[in-house]
């Protein structure tokens, strides 16, 4: 019986914790591509346009977690010139387990994604 | 102890055991379908956010905006700025009008960035109806042409 339980246990935790680590994964990549590219088309050359970029990259409404919680600890990395790319890597992102703890998995998962975005992309739609 | 008693034992223990197990099933298909249909979603609006914030922004007419929103939406629901009719969605039950599409743009008429997010959208996942709207939302930045004076052909 308590063989089954934790098969069972085992079972709903990779349905329920790992369907929320897919999405905080999926979410946290939506953010990093999005906020790349929100800094690098604020890039202009200067420590001003590295400055309007972080802010930029700051007040981007995206949340993780099925949308509940805002993205904390996000770093904005600049090409060595100031103009030609940003990276944006979203390192907290720490999804904790409901079932999987309970069978040895650890208590959180850490989720982190980073985008990288050219500062004059090329666009290949019309 | 009879033999008849413990078969009463038995059943009584499958009747209570079976009650937790088959609700455990149900909540754990219930809960897994709509946490996959959601990352479903998530992609879907990070598709159309990212096609809007590249695309020609055409704004001759307000047809024109429309037009270009709705190209938007298809993008986001089927993969395809212009489906055709046998074009199949991208997520189960999603369709155009479940994509909201709204820019932000300044005093120029110039687009600023883009916001593309889930409205009124419905998942069966059998046991359950769960019901997104306003999420998941995602802003992308304009880096799109503007053209202010052309229309979508």
């Amino acid at each position: 019986m308590s063989v089954a339980m934790l098969v069972m246990l085992a079972v709903m935790g990779m349905a329920f914790d790992f369907g929320r680590i897919y999405i905080a994964r999926n979410e946290a990549q939506v953010f990093t591509d999005a906020a790349a590219m929100t800094a690098a088309c604020k890039l202009d050359g200067t420590n001003a346009g590295l400055d309007r970029a972080r802010q930029a990259v700051a007040k981007l409404p995206m949340r993780w977690n099925l949308g509940t919680k805002s993205f904390s600890g996000v770093v904005v990395e600049f090409s060595p010139d100031k103009q030609s790319w940003a990276r944006v890597t979203a390192p907290d992102n720490q999804v904790e387990t409901t079932f999987l703890r309970a069978v040895g998995a650890p208590d959180v998962f850490a989720v982190p994604a980073h985008s990288v975005a050219a500062a004059k992309p090329v666009r290949l739609i019309e | 102890m009879t033999r008849t008693n413990q078969r009463g034992h038995a059943l009584l223990e499958l009747a209570v055991s079976a009650a937790v197990m088959v609700s455990c099933l149900a909540g754990t298909v219930q809960f897994g379908y709509t946490f996959y249909v959601y990352n479903e979603l998530v992609s879907a609006v990070g598709n159309g956010g990212r096609y809007a914030a590249l695309r020609t922004y055409r704004a001759a007419a307000p047809r024109d905006i429309e037009k270009g929103k709705a190209a938007i939406r298809n993008m986001a629901v089927y993969g395809d700025a212009r489906p055709g009719p046998n074009t199949p969605s991208q997520v189960v039950n999603l369709r155009p009008e479940n994509v909201e599409v709204e820019w932000v743009v300044d005093e120029s008429g110039k687009p600023a960035a883009v916001n593309v997010s889930i409205v009124n959208y419905t998942v069966d996942a059998v046991f359950g109806l769960f019901r997104f709207s306003g999420r998941p939302a995602v802003e992308y930045p304009f880096v799109g042409r503007f053209a202010p004076s052309e229309s979508e052909p």
